[in-house]
């Protein structure tokens, strides 16, 4: 039997990446058909890096991330192939027990709407406490006690007053900070933020942001952050996982993707970010519709809205090219996409 | 909450009053002479009929009737009958048999019925959720007479294993299967309150996000979902408690049991209006106070219900 | 999971691949056209219908199904148990159960849909007028409203029941029949009165309402062209079940010796007729019983039907 998360390997003496998700495939049958949510995505984040995985919604980042927290609905989805390892195990083949222990111990979550994320008739500070009464065993009032205590860590003011609050008490930018404090509560390896500030004012988004970097600075946890918003990840992450269509696109260290991406799906992303210097000149928006799953274009999934497009792009799968190092592009002109020639 | 309170008590007199004034106008204004049919084969003497119509204050008009009773009722004055017995003298028998039937009716709806609906709940489209959503379809089409009926002929009458009515004591044993007849309409409607309400609360957020703390299953179902999913059942609960002792009538017919109903209903087909009136308008009283009690609980069970 | 209309909503709700996955491969639909699709693949759908068509049948020409004279007593034979000679027996009187039983249909059916109608009358002007006109009107219609559910129903029924038809008395058919089917209605409008005013305040503050209100539409436009539509498919609903609650309700009255009375043929009639026989005679109840519960079965379970067609989510 393996265990995962205590053992003789003990914490941190992995030697592998921290987190492996290889060429994971997940499934939704509906009525309609089968779609294929998530078509081959690897991707691996170590302790201390931060993973921005980049997409609009349908691309398939927030299943891949379920399908690690192993929140997925099941059925509709399906895991139809692939590997989840976790500190160089695959938790797929686990079972469900050990699983569990690993949610909150070794890999945590904070939600997108923490207003709905939160139940809302418990206590906050239950909540959070809840965490170590379940997972350590804590007596009531030592849990409570620790929830104070990460109420503070994530910067709630008069925490001590706050803890019987009810979530629907608080401000929104407060109610997410409740929902990182649950998360990181047990000291999480890897902490998954799905869309963590996009409910949120952009004011109170780049305190959150601030918070979660700090919180991954102390404590060198593994960040994967999700988002469709480029420019909440620029600051923060490392490397640059770009989704469309159930796969990944573009992969790159976050400076060379916003200098010079090499597919033309981040490329229509970054252009139609509104530019100050660029005042007066018409936005550039990318053409066409996202895909439907069901009826996923042939060959290339971007190829009916990319302005790079030939003739094979219709019929060939492009794969994931290796550019240099860590870079990729699943392009089969990326290097006109690169040099910039349209 | 203290102020919500008060404004829904006050909100409660005008439909209390409406609600009185009704029966009362209905009872003692529609056609017909209480009075007719009380001297045997004969008509009754005049002097009888003007004697009680003055006692009962039927001489006089509608609102000085209605204003005498309000009067009677806020002193505790509950009257004697045409017979001369004193109403609260056969409340004080019947009452407690009802509130018995009542209760054991809600133990009944709330244990089976929200048992029911969680385990169909949870494994939508299941064995079990199959035989729990027909089992509701009939128990809904059924009225409460043919179950009674039904269950009397089977278990009374086929099988004895229980006595087809019920003895003048109405201990708890002999209540059981009428209580289940009581219940049994309501019992269905809770497993399908119940069942939607978890339906709809499994697939929220914050199950999402019990599941992704780590918690057991378990926990997960008892705790968080539970919890949530039990506001508007235990809320229709309260509220169907008032309707349980008027619907009593017909379960305490069928096993003849001496409460409320019964009561009622001999009082109504022997034109004895005098008890009539009290008790209907009592049992609007509790029905009216006890969907102000589940009000209020709603907002004890939801945090989030505030009350301005 | 068997149903996929369930699969196709999850997909909706979920975070995952969004409405994307589904809408662009739809044309827009008409929720009535929706509504038929899934009803079309329902079993439990059809056999309601199939059950429906039969009652009603039996209620329009009840030859069809017996050929005996349901008011025929020989009173020799009462409560002969059934019999190839008769199928279900014969009553207290000497009349054939079968027959009694097929005569009855009729009686339940139109009292059912008349209040039914009634109470959808009532209901809903009462409570498109209360949400249209909001402020004072509504107050007061909801104040009424609550007056009257205030009432418990069998309560209600007995004290109007009782007064009005006192169970010495012995009205005609068709007086008896406006009787119950009135009280039936003056304590059910309340509940439709919800329903159509909760659906169209939702309407009301649709876009497209508050676009005709600004380019204006007069009240009776809007009522008629925007608001009723709206609430129609929770009325359909709620009345289809109704009939058979108030068909079950009729029966109950008439148990009680206040409602239906003879020389009506009626279900209720029968099973008070025959309560005392339990021991001996059951069947002489039991059938007439077996009808009536299938005849709201049917009711209850043709709206059901189409209320988890119109609103999968619940299903």
């Amino acid at each position: 039997m393996v265990e995962v998360l205590s053992g003789p390997t003990g914490r941190g003496s992995y030697s592998g990446a921290l987190l492996e998700v290889e060429n994971l495939q997940v499934e939704f049958h509906t009525r309609q058909g089968v779609a294929k949510a998530v078509n081959g995505v690897t991707y691996s984040v170590n302790p201390g890096e931060t993973l921005a995985v980049l997409g609009e919604s349908g691309s398939g980042k927030s299943v891949t991330a379920q399908t690690i927290m192993g929140i997925l609905d099941m059925p509709p989805g399906r895991v139809a192939g692939g590997a989840i390892r976790f500190r160089g195990v695959d938790i797929l083949k686990l079972p469900e027990e050990q699983r569990r222990r690993i949610r909150g111990e070794g890999i945590s979550m904070v939600f997108q709407d923490a207003l709905s994320a939160l139940n809302p008739v418990f206590p906050v500070g239950w909540q959070i406490a809840e965490m170590f009464r379940i997972h350590r065993g804590s007596s009531r009032s030592d849990a409570k006690k620790k929830a104070v205590e990460l109420m503070d860590r994530v910067r709630i003011p008069g925490a001590r007053d706050r803890v019987n609050d009810f979530p629907h008490q608080f401000s929104g930018g407060m109610r997410q900070r409740i929902m990182i404090a649950m998360a990181i509560a047990l000291d999480p390896e890897i902490l998954i933020a799905d869309e963590p500030t996009t409910a949120l004012d952009v004011t109170v988004q780049a305190q959150i942001m601030g918070l979660l970097a700090d919180l991954q600075r102390d404590s060198n946890m593994g960040l994967i952050l999700i988002t469709h918003d480029l420019g909440v990840v620029a600051d923060v992450a490392d490397k640059i996982a770009v989704m469309y269509g159930g796969r990944i696109v573009e992969t790159a260290p976050v400076h060379d993707l916003y200098r010079n991406p090499a597919h033309p799906y981040t490329k229509g992303l970054l252009e139609s970010i509104p530019r100050v210097d660029l005042k007066g000149q018409e936005l550039y928006a990318i053409k066409g519709m996202p895909p439907n799953l069901l009826e996923m274009p042939s060959g290339c999934a971007f190829h009916p809205r990319c302005p790079y497009r030939r003739e094979d792009c219709a019929t060939a799968v492009p794969p994931l090219y290796p550019i240099s190092g860590t870079r990729g592009s699943a392009c089969h002109y990326w290097r006109e996409v690169v040099d910039g020639s349209r | 909450m203290g102020r919500y309170t008060i404004r829904r008590l006050l909100q409660l007199i005008p439909v209390l009053l409406g609600t009185t004034f009704l029966i009362n106008y209905m009872v003692w204004q529609l056609p017909g002479d209480p009075f007719a049919g009380r001297c045997g084969q004969r008509p009754c003497p005049d002097s009888y009929v003007s004697a009680m119509r003055a006692q009962f204050g039927l001489d006089q008009p509608i609102l000085l009737q209605y204003w005498q009773f309000l009067k009677n009722m806020l002193s505790g004055n509950l009257g004697v009958d045409f017979n001369q017995v004193p109403v609260v003298t056969q409340l004080a028998d019947a009452w407690p048999i009802t509130i018995r039937l009542a209760l054991l009716a809600v133990a009944i709806e709330a244990v089976i019925g929200i048992s029911a609906g969680v385990l169909s709940g949870l494994k939508r489209g299941g064995f079990i959720d199959n035989v729990v959503t027909i089992s509701t379809l009939f128990l809904l089409s059924l009225p409460v007479f043919v179950t009674g009926f039904l269950l009397q002929w089977l278990l009374g009458v086929q099988f004895q294993i229980i006595t087809p009515t019920v003895s003048d004591e109405a201990p708890i044993m002999e209540l059981i299967v009428p209580a289940f007849v009581l219940a049994s309409l309501n019992m269905a409607f809770t497993a399908r309150l119940t069942r939607t309400s978890i339906v709809e609360n499994r697939r929220s957020d914050y199950v999402r996000t019990a599941i992704a703390k780590g918690l057991t299953n378990r926990r997960v179902v008892g705790v968080h979902l539970l919890r949530n999913s039990l506001i508007p059942v235990l809320t229709f609960l309260g509220t169907e408690v008032g309707s349980l002792m008027s619907g009593a009538i017909i379960t305490e017919g069928i096993f003849n049991i001496h409460g409320i109903g019964g009561l009622l209903y001999r009082a109504i087909t022997g034109q004895d209006y005098t008890i009539v009136v009290p008790i209907a308008s009592l049992l609007v009283l509790v029905y009216l106070v006890s969907n102000l009690l589940v009000d209020l609980l709603y907002g004890v069970l939801d945090p989030r219900i505030r009350y301005e | 999971m068997s149903d996929p209309s369930v699969t196709q909503d999850l997909i909706h709700g979920g975070e995952g691949p969004a409405a994307s996955v589904v809408s662009s491969s739809n044309r827009p639909r008409s929720l009535w056209q929706d509504t038929w699709d899934i009803l079309r693949h329902r079993k439990i759908f059809w056999i309601s219908f199939i059950m429906l068509i039969l009652f009603l049948l039996m209620a329009a020409f009840p030859s069809l199904f017996t050929h005996k004279n349901p008011d025929y007593a020989t009173l020799a034979k009462s409560m002969d148990p059934p019999s190839g000679e008769a199928w279900f027996g014969y009553d207290l009187q000497g009349r054939d159960v079968f027959a009694r039983t097929i005569y009855g249909a009729r009686t339940s059916i139109i009292v059912g849909v008349l209040a039914t109608l009634v109470t959808v009358i009532l209901g809903g002007v009462a409570g498109v007028l209360a949400a249209y006109y909001a402020r004072w009107v509504d107050s007061i219609l909801s104040r009424i409203g609550e007056i009257f559910l205030g009432v418990p129903y069998v309560l209600g029924a007995i004290i109007i029941l009782g007064t009005v038809a006192p169970a010495q008395s012995s009205p005609d058919r068709v007086t008896i029949m406006a009787v119950v089917i009135i009280v039936l209605a003056v304590l059910g409008w309340p509940i439709l009165m919800r329903i159509a005013r909760s659906s169209v305040i939702q309407a009301k503050h649709q876009d497209y309402v508050q676009a005709a209100r600004a380019l204006g539409a007069g009240p009776f436009r809007i009522i008629f062209k925007h608001l009723l539509p709206n609430s129609l498919a929770p009325i359909l609903v709620y009345s289809t079940i109704t009939i058979g609650s108030y068909i079950g309700a009729e029966a109950t009255l008439s148990l009680l010796g206040i409602g239906l009375r003879e020389p009506v043929i009626s279900w209720g009639i029968a099973i008070a007729d025959h309560t005392s026989y339990i021991r001996t005679g059951a069947h002489a109840m039991l059938f007439p019983a077996a009808f009536l519960s299938l005849c709201v079965l049917t009711f209850v379970m043709l709206g059901e039907a189409v209320r988890d067609a119109l609103d999968p989510k619940l299903r």
